[in-house]
């Protein structure tokens, strides 16, 4: 196993820098290697990654979740490629927050033989932090938010009603 | 024109029963029937437009499509591909037949012959003095029913039928006619199939739905099939499960035969599955007795509480439990005065094999549960759902990757029909909007089910019936008694596509409203039209046909009830049926503003893959009388069965889609050349005195003391579980008591028939008569 960590301030206050994480779908907009995300539920979402020639598929599942704290993933299948964890922390003069990345990593595949390759799976992981990073100090904003929480794989909604489920009642037979 | 069959002879021949489904015979069966019914360029276009993006949602089951990107070149099944083509059918029927055929002498030929006669091609209508069809305009025959529904005492006199073929925007504007005419008399399909699934789920996890996706399904570590055959019934899931086969998933089957499709899978698409070996399905297969299903659960339950004691903490999801649900400590204490020697006879099981499946719960993370009629059309189908969602809750199978509840549905548009409010009980919060949007009173008072709706014809309460597709009285129970009650109709009405049994037993006057198939293209006044449908995983997309429709006279399904609708209602209420006729949109803007979570409807639909209806499970929250998930304490029920009788279970062929078989051959049990077999374990054969081959009549047992008999069965002794039997659905419908429902749901038991078998000679000697029969 291949474990990868990676640390960059933004300035951005955390809720800022963590609503925006929650919007997967937005990740192909600022990421080169991410090039398309589906969110099929709040806790699993379809992955493809890559350049050129080597592109990867993966489901990944969020078994973790606490918003302006962390979110925490593994992949899906019978034999998970990898599992990781994002945190956010406001930084010492509170204005900014310290984003932190732990990949553990089991490589397989083309995709993964190069992902068995330490520095280069750093160096990625740092130039898409940081273009990340430059996305929303641009923005100044999150496109949405997603606040809800997930503990070992379940969604604890905050209220009763949230608006996504807010859908048709009655029993279907 | 290719010449419809003729009427099949029974020549049984039986062969042993497959212990592997599709392969390439799958293919080779659905060319030859495809290109029997139609032409090769247009079966191309059908099937090769089928489950895809912008293409024709295949009717033939509500199975989920692969999301965009991820679909196969030919995405259908051999099934669904008979289906598509049998729609497309070059044969046609026109008034000619109609002077040519009596509906006497039509009565008389099998349901198979009748759907060979081909397409429907104009509007026709049986005088109460006539034993004919004869054509009628559209006009007259809008005129004639808007007359005979103006003319009842109370709009409960009417009843209005949905199949789940209808597509949102036909069903949305049913219902919405129902209601504006004054009714809530809208039974469905639904009511025979699934009501089991809906009462409990709704109970217990606050949706009517299931929870999973596909997504589950391919990443589950243990995937339980419960009463339903893949093989036949949904051939598509076995893609789906070959994929949590190689995600490491283990499948235990639960069934009373041992099923093709349940046993090992050849996929054609894949060169292991056509030269190979395909893939293992069931890891387990569990023989159950018919019925058992229930007593199964409380024993696994159990065997998890006990599992817990011994080591505490580390079996059930407390955190889970304590957070999301309600009523664990009762059911718990109910869970543990279970006796086994009840749970063995009622499964037929033994306790090791139970408790191997104890292990491999234990050993499993993600855990999806699916089943279908096999569970919810006995007494105790609610019951029982209740107790599979106990068994998913103990260990926090729902709502988390890989794991979820999954009622596996067959018509297409089933589920969507009622997400549009077909449903003879909708709550005052759909009334409501109604009210708001359309600025009429809709009618309060809860409507008729299909079983309620047979009993109020037999008791003439209701007097004129619309069904809008399928085939109810060869799909209703007791059929002689559904016969009757039709009968006493003024007036019945059917939009359909092809002919079937329900034009022959029909009221005083009949109308055959003929209508495009989904094949077909559906030009309006503002241009070609698209439907929408959801399919048994909350999707919610598009289907557009590309066949020129079988005959310019038709009308869409939406056309018609929008005609009758303003034939009917005039000025009563403010609805623009003119417009909804011309622009489907403008019914969906509408949907869109009534139904929850189907907002924007218009533009998010045509994105590729529709919209992803949310599930509230799987956002955390439990839309139940509690707030929480609940654990409910459940009572087995069995049906008592005297000596010297069986247990019945009706069931497809699978060269069948619902009532209408393709050809008297049923490949994968080794059926061909008839269908009024019982299948009846050698042991039993043995213990009644039966040989193999011997004719016999299936007399149902029933509280009310009538007869139900269907006659002149052949013996097939097959491998059943000991006690039990199966025969051909909706042949053995005629045993089904109108009043054997399950409880709470009032869904018609059809899985759970006391019959004795009686040789047919032995009647015949002792000078009983001829029974009525189905």
């Amino acid at each position: 196993m291949i474990t990868i960590e990676e640390t960059i301030d933004i300035a951005v206050p955390v809720r800022t820098v963590y609503d925006q994480w929650t919007q997967f779908k937005s990740f192909p907009r600022f990421m080169t290697m991410v090039k398309r995300v589906d969110q099929v539920k709040p806790n699993i979402t379809t992955w493809v990654v890559g350049k050129g020639p080597v592109c990867r598929e993966f489901e990944a599942e969020i078994v973790e979740q606490q918003p302006d704290s962390h979110v925490s993933w593994r992949s899906l299948g019978c034999t998970p490629s990898h599992e990781g964890q994002v945190t956010f922390r406001p930084t010492a003069d509170g204005g900014g927050t310290t984003v932190e990345v732990r990949l553990d990593l089991r490589p397989r595949g083309a995709a993964g033989a190069l992902a068995a390759v330490p520095w280069l799976t750093r160096r990625v992981v740092r130039a898409e932090l940081k273009r990340f990073t430059e996305y929303i100090e641009g923005m100044g904003q999150a496109g949405g938010s997603w606040r809800e929480t997930i503990r070992g794989g379940h969604v604890h909604a905050r209220q009763a009603e949230p608006p996504r489920s807010r859908v048709a009642g009655w029993p279907v037979g | 024109m290719k010449k419809p069959d003729d009427e099949p002879q029974d020549q049984l021949s039986v062969t042993p029963p497959r212990t592997w489904a599709v392969g390439v015979p799958a293919v080779v069966h659905a060319l030859e029937y495809s290109l029997r019914q139609t032409s090769p360029l247009k079966a191309g276009v059908d099937l090769l437009t089928m489950n895809q993006v912008d293409g024709i949602d295949c009717p033939g089951c509500a199975w989920a499509d692969p999301s965009p990107g991820h679909r196969h070149r030919n995405e259908y099944c051999e099934n669904g591909a008979k289906h598509i083509n049998d729609e497309a059918t070059t044969r046609r029927i026109t008034a000619d037949f109609f002077r040519e055929h009596s509906v006497s002498e039509l009565s008389r030929r099998s349901d198979m012959w009748l759907n060979q006669q081909g397409r429907l091609t104009r509007p026709m209508v049986k005088r109460p003095d006539s034993d004919h069809y004869e054509p009628i305009s559209w006009n007259d025959a809008f005129g004639l029913l808007a007359t005979e529904l103006n003319a009842l005492d109370s709009p409960d006199e009417a009843v209005f039928y949905t199949s789940g073929r209808a597509s949102n925007e036909a069903a949305f504007v049913l219902q919405l006619f129902a209601r504006a005419f004054g009714t809530n008399n809208l039974p469905d399909c639904s009511n025979m199939c699934h009501e089991s699934s809906g009462f409990a789920l709704h109970e217990t996890l606050g949706t009517g739905k299931g929870t999973v996706s596909l997504h589950d399904i391919h990443h589950a570590d243990l995937i339980f099939l419960v009463g339903q055959n893949p093989g036949t019934n949904h051939p598509r899931q076995l893609s789906a499960l070959e994929q949590a086969k190689r995600n490491g998933a283990r499948i235990i089957a639960v069934n009373p035969l041992p099923e093709a499709g349940l046993l090992r899978f050849k996929n054609p698409q894949k060169p292991r599955g056509v030269i190979g070996r395909g893939v293992q399905i069931a890891d387990r297969f569990l023989h159950i007795r018919v019925g058992g299903d229930l007593a199964l659960f409380q024993a696994l339950n159990l065997l998890l509480l006990q599992a817990e004691d011994a080591r505490p903490g580390q079996v059930l999801d407390h955190e889970f439990i304590r957070a999301n649900t309600s009523g664990f400590e009762e059911f718990a204490a109910h869970a543990r005065n279970l006796s086994w020697d009840d749970v063995l006879a009622a499964t037929g099981l033994t306790r090791t094999e139970i408790e191997q499946v104890r292990d491999d719960v234990l050993r499993s993370r993600r855990i999806v549960v699916c089943w279908a009629m096999g569970i919810t059309q006995h007494k105790n189908g609610v019951a029982t759902i209740r107790e599979i969602v106990n068994f998913l809750l103990l260990r926090g199978n729902v709502g988390r990757a890989g794991t979820g509840a999954c009622p596996v549905r067959g018509h297409s548009n089933v589920q969507g029909d009622r997400t549009m409010g077909i449903w003879e009980r909708m709550p005052d919060s759909f009334l409501d909007a109604l009210q708001r949007e359309f600025g009429f009173d809709p009618p309060r008072a809860h409507g008729l089910d299909s079983v309620n709706a047979i009993r109020a014809m037999r008791e003439g309460r209701v007097k004129v019936f619309l069904g809008l597709a399928g085939n109810f009285v060869r799909a209703a129970p007791d059929t002689s008694v559904t016969e009757a009650a039709v009968r006493t109709c003024r007036l019945t009405a059917h939009i359909s596509t092809k002919l079937n049994r329900s034009h022959l037993v029909c009221g005083q006057t009949a109308l055959i409203l003929p209508t495009l198939g989904r094949t077909e293209r559906d030009v309006q006044a503002c241009g070609e039209q698209f439907v929408t449908v959801e399919n048994s995983m909350s999707e919610v997309h598009t289907s557009r046909g590309r066949l020129k429709p079988a005959s310019p006279l038709l009308l869409s399904e939406v056309a018609i009830l929008c005609r009758l609708a303003r034939r009917t209602l005039g000025g009563k209420a403010d609805i623009p049926w003119e417009r909804f006729e011309a622009d489907y949109g403008t019914i969906r803007e509408r949907i869109g503003r009534i139904v929850p979570g189907l907002h924007d409807f218009n533009r998010r639909v045509v994105r590729p893959g529709g919209i992803q209806l949310p599930n509230p499970v799987n956002e955390g929250v439990f839309r139940t009388a509690v707030g929480k998930a609940l654990f409910t304490c459940n009572t087995p029920e069995a049906p008592h069965v005297p000596d010297g009788h069986l247990l019945l279970q009706t069931l497809r062929s699978h060269d069948q889609w619902n009532t209408i078989p393709y050809t008297p051959d049923d490949r994968y049990r080794g059926i061909h050349g008839s269908r009024r077999v019982v299948l009846v374990n050698p042991d039993d054969l043995k213990d009644l005195g039966l040989t193999e081959g011997q004719h016999v009549d299936l007399v149902g047992v029933w509280t009310d003391g009538t007869e139900r008999r269907a006659d002149d069965f052949t013996v097939v002794p097959y491998p059943t579980s000991r006690g039990c039997a199966a025969a051909y659905y909706p042949e053995t419908q005629v045993l089904v008591p109108l009043d054997s429902v399950a409880d709470i749901s009032n869904q018609p038991t059809s899985k759970a028939v006391v019959v004795r078998l009686e040789p047919t000679a032995a009647r015949a000697t002792a000078g009983q008569g001829v029974p009525a029969s189905a």
